[in-house]
């Protein structure tokens, strides 16, 4: 299973969910993306958006005020 | 302690925090009299540094119309917005520290600076035009059942919508 990888870091909203929205094109099913990022609303939006496209995802962080999204590509 | 967790680490629901900015405008409304506005408060800041270089920028027009006077015995710096300016940031700290999330932020190229400066002033020049930002003009524009917010809110979304498509087709 391959992954693509996205800096998000000191980005703000929008930009996080646009990026990630225009990486996910480009992917194919069952691809993972793990988006790099460092703004709190990132976990709360880009969570909800990618749920609601029916997307695979989950975060965890990996260091204070810094976290890894993981987004499966499901269709 | 789990509760505690939860609530310091989770962002809350946008549900919960709308009716608590609600009630909290609402108080700060009926005991100052003036509902909340953020780029106001940037503004009196601006206009206090040019009033310090010698400037004699109190009588603009401005200042007479629409509100944007300041009250009496208040100042460009010593006002209800410079308060409540500096306590945004402070309780955002406070909220960040609790969660430890706190984290210096750099600018990450000469791109985003750049984009962030016309942004800014984009923002600040079409903030005045329209009453305040989104906090002044929409926010607090209308609980106050001014017509004005509800234009505001329209063009926001319309703006916001058009912005996007930019951000995304041609500086991503």
């Amino acid at each position: 299973m391959s992954q693509q990888r996205i800096d998000c870091m000191y980005e703000a909203c929008p930009i996080p969910l646009l990026k990630a929205l225009k990486k996910l094109k480009t992917m194919k099913v069952g691809e993972v993306l793990i988006m790099e990022t460092d703004h709190s609303c990132s976990i709360t939006n880009v969570v909800e958006w990618a749920k609601k496209q029916g997307h695979e995802v989950d975060y965890v962080e990996i260091s204070d005020g810094e976290w890894e999204i993981y987004i499966e590509k499901k269709q | 302690m789990r509760l505690w967790k939860g609530l310091i680490k989770k962002p809350w629901p946008y549900l919960v925090g709308g009716i608590i900015l609600a009630v909290l405008n609402i108080i700060l409304f009926s005991v100052s009299g003036k509902p909340w506005r953020i780029t106001t408060g940037f503004l009196y800041w601006g206009m206090g540094i040019i009033e310090k270089l010698g400037f004699d920028n109190t009588n603009w027009y401005y200042f007479s119309v629409y509100g944007n006077q300041l009250n009496e015995g208040e100042t460009f710096f010593n006002n209800q917005y410079t308060i409540l300016g500096l306590s945004v940031i402070a309780g955002a700290l406070i909220a960040a520290l609790l969660a430890s999330e706190f984290k210096w932020k750099i600018i990450k190229n000469r791109r985003q600076l750049f984009f962030g400066l016309v942004g800014g002033l984009i923002m600040g020049y079409g903030s005045r035009l329209s009453f305040g930002c989104n906090i002044g003009s929409y926010f607090s524009a209308i609980p106050s059942f001014s017509l004005h917010g509800w234009v505001y809110g329209i063009f926001m979304f319309l703006g916001a919508w058009v912005g996007c498509k930019l951000l995304f087709k041609f500086l991503l």
